[in-house]
């Protein structure tokens, strides 16, 4: 994919994931993230939550796996990467991630994209910008 | 002839948002067939930005832009149409603790119109102000379709319209492009300039419109276990 293959409203996904608690107990151990709104059902609803959560950097680094998928191997880079938190991504729940291309900057060789994670009712978790750049 | 508009929406003005006002309008240009939204309005976060003139974009893209608020109150957050100078003089449009019924009361007497947006969320909507606080008077209408709502938000403002006869407006609320135009308000009648739409507002025929893509909610998958 080259800079002028690129359109305004190219959508990126709308793909699946099954995102299981272990997943998300691993990644949280991973990253030192010890609090038990990130491992346990239980401790996390005595913190009023519905139960065990998705830690943002998981979150972000979701969305930033669906920027880089669908950039593959065509020599662009991600530049940037920003989202809103709206509400909590519950594991053992199938998340649908989204996007679509909404700007192309030809000075720069740039693309600008919305990405989303959405609920298994259709609801938008985590939204957010990114910003590609094309090699010359 | 009728008119629609999206009447809730956040360009990069607004500090949550990263969306350009150019963008908006190519979206809808491009989607006009599942979005026929014939203009929006800017509601920018606790600012008005009266010598911000769009009138080249407009004619680029065919989509009038319009020019209001979104202000924090006691009862949640309020867009103000029709904002004026003496209304930015006589309010601070920055401080987030408004007094909703004075805003009310003093924009309708400055020739404006405030009404209470996406009332059934949680904290920012007026639902959850009136199971502890006595009702707004005077209030006009509210946001019923907001595009930003979470499960329920929008039944609730549904229900609230039912009980106190409130008019019923729609909005985006949008802070990404690809999200403009997803709800809407339908006028009867046609609305060209902000003084067409607080008169309709106040006295015209409207309802709010929803152009959300009907989605089948994602089947729940078979958990796969880590190693």
């Amino acid at each position: 994919m080259r800079y002028e293959d690129v359109n305004i409203g190219d959508a990126l996904g709308p793909s699946e994931m099954y995102l299981s608690k272990d997943q998300v107990r691993t990644y949280a151990k991973a990253m030192g993230m010890l609090a038990p709104r990130f491992t346990d059902d239980e401790l996390a609803r005595k913190e009023g939550l519905p139960g065990m959560i998705t830690p943002g950097n998981m979150s972000l680094a979701i969305l930033g796996k669906l920027v880089t998928d669908w950039i593959g191997e065509s020599g662009a880079r991600m530049t940037r990467l920003g989202v809103t938190y709206r509400q909590p991504v519950l594991p053992d729940h199938t998340i649908a991630l989204n996007g679509f291309v909404t700007h192309k900057n030809d000075a720069d060789r740039s693309v600008e994209m919305d990405i989303w994670i959405e609920s298994d009712e259709a609801e938008r978790l985590v939204i957010g910008t990114a910003t590609v750049q094309f090699p010359a | 002839m009728s008119t629609v508009l999206d009447l809730h929406s956040h360009s990069e003005a607004s500090e949550d948002s990263r969306a350009p006002l150019e963008a908006y309008l190519n979206w809808l240009k491009l989607r006009r067939a599942e979005r026929p939204v014939d203009g929006i309005v800017l509601t920018e976060h606790r600012q008005f930005n009266r010598d911000a003139d769009y009138r080249a974009l407009e004619d680029k893209f065919g989509v009038m832009v319009l020019k209001a608020s979104e202000v924090e109150t006691d009862y949640g957050h309020i867009l103000v149409f029709g904002v004026t100078d003496e209304m930015t003089r006589r309010f601070d449009f920055a401080n987030v603790r408004l007094r909703a019924q004075e805003l009310i009361d003093e924009v309708a007497r400055m020739g404006g119109v405030a009404i209470p947006c996406h009332p059934g969320r949680p904290n920012v909507g007026l639902c959850e102000h009136y199971a502890t606080k006595p009702p707004l008077e005077n209030v006009v209408a509210v946001e019923v379709l907001n595009g930003g709502s979470r499960k329920g938000e929008d039944e609730r403002s549904e229900e609230l319209v039912a009980r106190y006869g409130y008019g019923a407006i729609g909005g985006s609320d949008s802070h990404l492009v690809s999200l403009i135009g997803l709800c809407a308000t339908r006028f009867d009648a046609d609305v060209r300039s902000m003084e067409d739409l607080v008169r309709e507002l106040k006295n015209g025929v409207y309802e709010p419109v929803d152009f959300r893509p009907r989605r089948k909610p994602v089947p729940h998958a078979v958990a796969v276990q880590s190693k």
